[in-house]
């Protein structure tokens, strides 16, 4: 059975070691092949979501409280009568036990429901395979990411979170491109014709900061020796991985941000956020302030696909950096 | 200086004030003519609001509008501010508990472009500060809060996260950037236990895991460590059930006030001054003493007034229960001014109107309350307790209020009205109101007269 994430930190490989088969909504080529009518404000993501996860009544879908579109996209979704979605409560702390306490029980939980949904119990072995196997190929991604095309290393981490596997992205091409850096929430298979925008405007990703990009890639195991507790070791994974805009203080963001900003030597920032998006929308004044790098916001919209204004406004920013 | 209810214009209100103090009216320190808040303060949306006449709700509108005097009064007299944000109700009752701390919430600021008819620039100070209209009103807190001019800042601010508003977040998350630290404590989003969990009741008749009544309990220890740490004082359980009482105090009046008016045939109070006695009950209006004075007289008024069959709107008014706080006040004249009226309400803090547990230790029964906030669980059970209360105070219709930018708002209106609609059948809109809803009032009233004319087609004959 497939299992739709819709968020890039619950992690695929607990459900994997249930015998299920993650798949993070984002890269699903059709997930927002048409556009959807959507009342005022609500997110095009979340409600592609929804509909994507209902179209599919033999899989589940699990949707997470990270923002308050995906935490109501479940509402709707339930409200709708889908009856195999569970709703992941992220926490939004981590520093204190209680938080610490909540992604643990979430996580058991989960289990509890993949095993509703027919998985097998993992053995504390074949889920730490799966864990060496994830691990491994996002260290691959990560290792990729700096020499890679824009859109071969966009689509290379949609296809791990398809289907785990790794395809290695063909290398940039030689040319005095600008570096930028992409940060922001969902960049989906619809969305990445702006990669070739940018690269035929001469810019090109330098850091692919999105939610859905390295942001997603959590750092490889310490060891591969195997852990007397697996699933302890996954879930302090969790804890300490996940780097979000919805966290809060959000300042794991920054202190992520900082360094890699500065390796790859961006010299602006394309913000990416859907409508609605209010937690990527407000980052805008404070990531100008904090690095000094110029700031593009680029809206996703209900319509697949780059709106001529917004590729000029693209074509204008890569321009002026020149 | 009992009158028959009446609802008076600014200008008429000037000449009852002067009527009433001949005739002995005797005024709290705030108390005045409600003429002042315009020429001092600016509050210019008054001149366009109709107020209800009695001494009661002179009191109410005084103890609303002076609250940014008295918190720099209670300052200077050396007491401790906390800024209270986005729990609605949770975290006042545990700085009241404390001596010489006064709570309150920044979020307020959401009403000042309002009052001040947008004199105030918040909102467009805000757009530079990179929160557009695509934000909720509430982010006039952040320049309220970097330029001054309104609340003093205050010297502890203490904000929960989690199943929260985005923009609220995102807006918290700003401020704390510029440079005002937040203590942040974790809001799980609440949801049914799980077979084999222990559940815990909440008020309000629901039901969340232990696990995250645990994790609640615990988040508000830290926050009542910090009250400690400010105020100088181990805040014990036993200053906190002392809180609760109070609380709880101010919470009954309140309910009282609401059954008779909203229960009744007909409205003893206006829909407007409801709204603001409402709000009472999140942080008392930074005095939770006088905020049960305030209580007291309306709620001797009203029951007055019934026993006098006196009523502010008559009987015949269309019953209307009313979701989401309304971002101009004035919204709340109009549904009046066209036949209808307010049978009860979802102001998105139902929480801070059901009564704290008191036979529960004090964290345990603030994280309960807490987690029964609407707002964090499934709109399902907002949309539940709308039904069930439309039911049991008789509505013939029910009006979604949306406020402009809020991301709840995106996706619970729809949830909510289909439930009301598929569970009772009665006729249902949402709408929008914007923080000066004059440009919008033609549209509004329409939408609005065609809701009451329905409610009142569908009357027995």
């Amino acid at each position: 059975m497939d299992v739709f994430l819709t968020s890039p930190w619950i992690p695929p490989e607990w459900v994997r070691a249930h015998g299920l088969q993650p798949r993070g909504i984002w890269a699903a080529e059709n997930l927002q092949r048409l556009p959807c009518p959507l009342s005022a404000g609500v997110c095009a993501f979340a409600e592609s979501a929804v509909r994507f996860a209902q179209s599919r009544a033999e899989s589940a879908a699990v949707f997470s409280t990270a923002c308050d579109q995906m935490r109501r996209a479940f509402d709707a979704a339930i409200f709708r009568g889908q009856r195999q979605a569970f709703l992941f409560n992220l926490p939004a702390t981590w520093q204190t036990a209680a938080a610490g306490q909540i992604l643990r029980s979430e996580l058991e939980r989960l289990g509890q429901f993949l095993l509703a949904m027919g998985g097998r119990a993992p053995s504390p072995e074949q889920l730490w395979l799966e864990m060496l196997q994830a691990g491994r190929t996002r260290k691959l991604l990560l290792e990729s990411a700096r020499a890679s095309s824009s859109r071969g290393f966009a689509e290379a981490v949609a296809r791990f979170h398809w289907d785990g596997s790794f395809s290695p992205p063909p290398p940039a091409a030689p040319a005095d491109q600008i570096p930028l850096a992409l940060v922001g929430g969902p960049f989906l298979a619809s969305h990445w014709k702006w990669l070739d925008a940018l690269e035929a405007a001469g810019g090109r990703v330098a850091l692919d900061a999105t939610e859905m990009g390295e942001l997603s890639l959590a750092p490889p195991l310490e060891s591969e020796t195997v852990a007397k507790d697996p699933f302890d070791t996954l879930f302090r994974g969790c804890l300490d991985n996940t780097i979000g805009v919805f966290q809060r203080p959000n300042a794991r963001l920054y202190s992520w941000l900082k360094p890699r900003l500065a390796s790859r030597q961006a010299r602006g920032i394309v913000l990416w956020h859907f409508t609605g998006c209010d937690l990527w929308r407000a980052e805008a004044p404070t990531l100008r302030e904090t690095f000094g790098l110029p700031v593009l916001l680029l809206e996703a919209c209900a319509e697949p696909g780059a709106a001529p204004r917004d590729l000029n406004r693209l074509q204008a920013f890569v321009e002026t950096l020149r | 200086m009992n009158a028959s209810p009446r609802k008076l214009t600014l200008d008429e209100w000037d000449d009852r004030h002067e009527q009433l103090r001949r005739d002995g009216l005797r005024e709290p320190t705030y108390g005045g003519p409600l003429r002042r808040h315009v020429v001092r303060d600016r509050n210019f949306r008054l001149q366009h609001l109709q107020f209800d006449n009695s001494p009661a709700a002179l009191r109410l509108w005084n103890f609303l509008l002076t609250e940014n005097q008295r918190l720099h009064q209670a300052r200077a007299n050396g007491d401790k501010l906390v800024g209270a944000m986005k729990d609605l109700g949770t975290v006042p009752v545990m700085a009241y508990a404390l001596p010489s701390m006064r709570a309150f919430y920044p979020d307020g600021a959401w009403w000042t472009p309002c009052l001040m008819e947008c004199g105030d620039m918040l909102l467009q100070q805000a757009e530079t500060m990179g929160l557009d209209s695509s934000f909720c009103p509430v982010r006039a807190m952040l320049p309220a809060f970097e330029h001054g001019g309104h609340f003093p800042r205050p010297d502890l601010l203490v904000c929960s996260a989690g199943a929260i508003c985005d923009d609220f977040s995102a807006i918290a998350q700003r401020l704390e950037h510029l440079g005002h630290p937040i203590l942040w404590w974790e809001m799980p989003r609440r949801r049914q236990p799980d077979s084999g969990e222990t559940a815990c009741a909440l008020p309000g008749g629901l039901s969340a895991p232990k696990i995250q009544v645990d994790c609640v309990r615990a988040e508000l220890g830290r926050v009542g460590q910090a009250l400690g740490e400010l105020a100088g004082k181990h805040l014990d359980d036993v200053w906190l059930a002392d809180g609760i009482r109070a609380a709880n105090r101010v919470r009954r009046t309140l309910e009282s006030l609401r059954r008779t008016v909203y229960a009744a045939p007909a409205a003893a109070l206006p829909a407007l001054e409801m709204l603001v006695a409402e709000m009472l009950a999140i942080h008392f209006c930074s005095d939770r003493e006088e905020s049960i004075a305030v209580l007291d007289g309306l709620l001797a008024e009203a029951q007055s007034r019934a026993r006098r069959n006196q009523f502010a709107v008559s009987a015949d008014a269309a019953r209307i229960f009313w979701v989401n706080p309304v971002a101009d006040l004035r919204a709340m004249n109009l549904l009046e001014e066209i036949g209808g009226r307010i049978c009860g309400t979802d102001y998105m803090f139902t929480h801070a109107l059901d009564l704290i547990p008191e036979d529960l230790p004090p964290l345990e029964a603030l994280a309960r309350a807490a987690l029964a906030d609407p707002m964090v669980g499934p709109a399902s059970d907002r949309a539940a307790r709308i039904v069930r209360e439309c039911r049991a105070n008789g509505a013939e219709a029910l009006v979604v209020s949306r406020i402009p930018g809020a991301s709840h708002c995106a996706r619970e209106g729809e949830i909510i009205l289909q439930f009301a609609r598929r569970e009772i059948g009665i006729p249902a809109i949402e709408l929008e109101i914007s923080p000066v809803c004059d440009a919008m009032r033609t549209g509004l009233r329409s939408r609005l007269q065609a809701l009451v004319e329905i409610a009142r087609d569908r009357r027995p004959a």
